[in-house]
């Protein structure tokens, strides 16, 4: 390639990639998104928080609650509980990845044991206090006031009235009676929650003793087990893919429409300070037009790509992080810069003939809408397009550029992609539309770059293409 | 000799708007030419051809032994009209790329800038952006872009708009430099005497057309001198003398004690010398040699559209916006300024 066009890419790359506003938008903004998160998390966990030790006044107004609240404040108890709830939250990932998670089914169970590990390293210390029937319910109260001194350590967290009808229904009632809780303001949540749980378990417990039950029996009768959703395909039954694998060809989409678009921004505004600021006729006189829009255009190409590579990048660290980095072809990565390059292109060419046609950017705007349009184009489709990536309008749109290079790497992403003549073709039109779109583009650019005054209708722009 | 540029029957329109007749134009290597006409007039326009920035409709232009400018656009160093710098980019880097662009290597066109930089006393701005200069600074920082890479041919279009004294006589000995190396120099001006001073042959273009191309000496010869400045011992009386005499057309007061008498057309001027000096005691008589100015506003005067008039049809053409170059932009109003 000629050296005047690569020093034009380098000085146009250099101008806006290593500036303060570009770095700070496309690293800092990531890089502290990232940051906090764990942050986030961290805080969240409060790993650093005093274990709570308490007691919990229970008035049990039906004498038989009191021995199971023991039993499921004690820490064995509290710790099945956990269990219970990472298991479901594995249950709901697992639907999520859908076929993915068999693969990495033993992360899964580590990562799970991990979290239930984390997870029983604060559990509160609750000791259960009977109260007598009769005492006085305002005086009994009185401990938790927020008032008090912080003796939270050992003194009274809660105080529960069960009611008398909470194991056997009153005479004539259709319901049960249940329980009242108080607590200790600003009490930490887990624990106040540790002790609901502990106490509607209790019930539920007493509950079927008093029916005549055993709680494990009912476990297992009230449980089924849910085998997921299995796909009949050629290759053999599959598990059905959900919401990751639905997102992904909507991510990849986002991707590269965001870095075609600050790509062929920046390409916009570029040209138009070239233009305004008269420095083009100097440049002119040592490069010519189509080497200065090529140049320019291939400097912002890099533009582009750093911030693809960026996300892409990040996307795939996070993914990795979580196990899943199998979720992404390597090969879908060469399509993803296959599809930009092609994509930016065209889209490209298009924003240089603008910026070249007017002479500042307010009138850029209306030139530059139809343009805009036609980039969030797949965005509107997206939905169409993910739920049915062979139906007859993916399938068209595929080959229709400039939106073929979107919709060609949706349907990639999809958990049907389309056959490899499809891609190939795909990728053979899209050089067809660069080509048509720069030689077009290069026509109006020529022609522009030193007229100045009334901004061009499209008219106008017609016959400078017919002019060059 | 060969010629730097040749030009022949190149004509250019926009839209309607005819900029530049097809005329034909060479120019000797190793010479220094000036374009001079009102703005408007087609100077612009005809350095955009032979910069191959803009193509002629039809004829062809030749520069440098080569088809068009575009095969040897490293051996031209060129200054537009219409002047325009990197704003955010520092001086040094700007001038740097520029260079590297006309082909001078990395290390080379450094170390050249920097020599440049100091020689028009811009030294101490190397690492400031172009915007924080001055608008004579960024001149200079242009002129430098202009021949940083030691051109064989260099093409100034009217480089010393908005410069001060010191700094155009800066930039007139700059170019006299580049010419003395042995670089073709062509630079456009609608300030005559810059043109006067610098050049050894005048072009000069009106309405799109070549109205002359010839030397100072032959430009000289070929008006002949038609006004004698006169300071007479006692302006009261002589005046009133001196219009009596054979051949004199005008007589005018100028500058308090001074008169100008326009002689006669195909009246040899210095025999009138003589004539007046019997007619009337004279201080001091002088020939006036015709400035290029006056050379100019003859030949504009002499063709058929009155300037004043073509500015003004010029500005209409301008409203709808169909024809759009800036050098269109600009009226005559200047011109016909000069020639009252």
């Amino acid at each position: 390639m000629n050296s005047k066009v690569l020093l034009i890419a380098f000085r146009e790359f250099k101008s806006t990639a290593m500036t303060k506003g570009f770095l700070i938008g496309a690293f800092l903004v990531p890089a502290i998104a990232i940051a906090v998160i764990p942050l986030i998390i961290l805080l969240m966990m409060n790993a650093d928080a005093p274990v709570v030790h308490g007691e919990l006044a229970v008035q049990d107004k039906t004498g038989s609650v009191i021995p199971y609240l023991r039993d499921e404040l004690s820490q064995d108890a509290m710790i099945d509980r956990r269990k219970k709830e990472v298991e479901k939250v594995k249950a709901v990932t697992d639907q999520a990845l859908g076929s993915m998670s068999e693969m990495n089914s033993d992360l899964v169970s580590s990562a799970v044991d991990q979290a239930i590990e984390q997870s029983t390293d604060d559990l509160p210390m609750i000791r259960v206090r009977q109260l007598d029937q009769g005492v006085d319910l305002v005086v009994e109260k009185e401990p938790l006031k927020d008032s008090l001194p912080k003796e939270i350590e050992k003194g009274r967290i809660g105080l529960a009235v069960i009611d008398a009808d909470a194991v056997m229904r009153a005479e004539g009632e259709e319901r049960f009676g249940g329980f009242s809780l108080f607590v200790r303001p600003k009490l930490d949540d887990r624990v106040i929650k540790e002790m609901r749980s502990g106490i509607r378990d209790a019930i539920r417990t007493a509950r079927y003793k008093a029916n005549g039950y055993e709680a494990e029996e009912i476990a297992a009768l009230t449980s089924i087990r849910g085998e997921q959703t299995q796909e009949v395909t050629d290759t053999g039954d599959r598990r059905s893919s959900q919401e990751l694998t639905a997102m992904l060809p909507f991510a990849f989409m986002l991707l590269m429409m965001i870095s075609v678009m600050v790509g062929g921004q920046y390409l916009l505004t570029s040209t138009i300070e070239e233009k305004s600021s008269r420095v083009v006729e100097v440049v002119l006189s040592a490069v010519s037009p189509m080497q200065l829009m090529t140049g320019k255009i291939i400097g912002q190409m890099c533009v582009g790509m750093t911030l693809l590579f960026i996300y892409s990048g990040l996307g795939m660290g996070a993914l990795s992080a979580f196990a899943l980095s199998q979720v992404v072809e390597p090969v879908t990565l060469i399509y993803l810069f296959v599809f930009f390059v092609l994509a930016y292109f065209m889209i490209a060419s298009l924003m240089a003939a603008v910026g070249a046609a007017v002479n500042d950017i307010r009138e850029a705007q209306s030139l530059q809408t139809p343009i805009i349009l036609l980039v969030m184009l797949p965005y509107i489709l997206w939905m169409p397009i993910s739920r049915d990536p062979n139906s007859m309008l993916a399938t068209v749109l595929s080959f229709v550029p400039p939106v073929s290079p979107f919709v060609m790497m949706m349907r990639i992403t999809s958990t049907e992609p389309p056959h490899f003549w499809q891609i190939l073709v795909s990728i053979l039109v899209g050089v067809v539309g660069v080509y048509l779109s720069v030689r077009l583009a290069a026509k109006v650019f020529r022609v522009g770059l030193l007229m100045f005054g009334k901004p061009p209708n499209i008219r106008t722009l017609i016959r400078w293409i017919r002019m060059a | 000799m060969t010629d730097a540029i040749v030009i022949e029957q190149a004509r250019k329109a926009f839209g309607k708007k005819v900029a530049v007749h097809g005329f034909d134009l060479r120019v000797p290597q190793g010479t220094m030419y000036g374009f001079i006409g009102p703005n408007g007039a087609g100077k612009t326009t005809t350095i955009r051809m032979v910069m191959s920035i803009i193509f002629p409709d039809s004829g062809r232009v030749e520069v440098l032994g080569r088809k068009s400018a575009v095969e040897s656009k490293d051996r031209i160093g060129y200054l537009p009209e219409e002047r325009g710098v990197y704003k955010k980019m520092k001086v040094g880097a700007f001038l740097t790329h520029i260079a590297r662009l006309k082909g001078v290597d990395g290390a080379a066109a450094r170390a050249r800038v920097h020599q440049w930089l100091e020689r028009v006393d811009l030294g101490d701005v190397i690492k400031k952006r172009c915007e924080e200069l001055s608008k004579g600074m960024q001149q200079k920082v242009q002129f430098i872009a202009s021949v940083v890479h030691e051109p064989e041919l260099l093409i100034l279009d009217e480089p010393f708009s908005g410069l001060d004294p010191v700094n155009m006589r800066l930039l007139r000995d700059l170019i006299a430099e580049q010419h003395a190396q042995g670089t073709t120099v062509i630079f456009s001006t609608h300030v005559m005497h810059q043109a006067q001073m610098l050049c050894d042959h005048i072009v000069m273009i009106n309405d799109g057309k070549k109205v002359l191309d010839a030397t100072l000496s032959e430009i000289r010869s070929r008006f002949d001198p038609n006004t004698i400045m006169l300071e007479p011992m006692n302006i009261e009386t002589e005046t009133l003398e001196l219009e009596r005499v054979d051949g004199i057309e005008k007589v005018q007061r100028v500058e308090g004690q001074r008169l100008e008498v326009s002689i006669a057309p195909g009246t040899d001027a210095t025999k009138m010398i003589a004539k007046i000096a019997q007619a009337v005691p004279v201080a001091r008589i002088e020939l006036r040699r015709p400035t290029l100015e006056d050379v100019f506003i003859k030949i504009v005067e002499g063709s058929s559209v009155h300037p004043g008039a073509e500015g003004a049809t010029r500005s209409e053409g301008r409203a709808d916006g169909s024809t759009g170059l800036d050098e269109q932009s600009e009226l005559m109003e200047e011109t016909t300024e000069g020639v009252k």
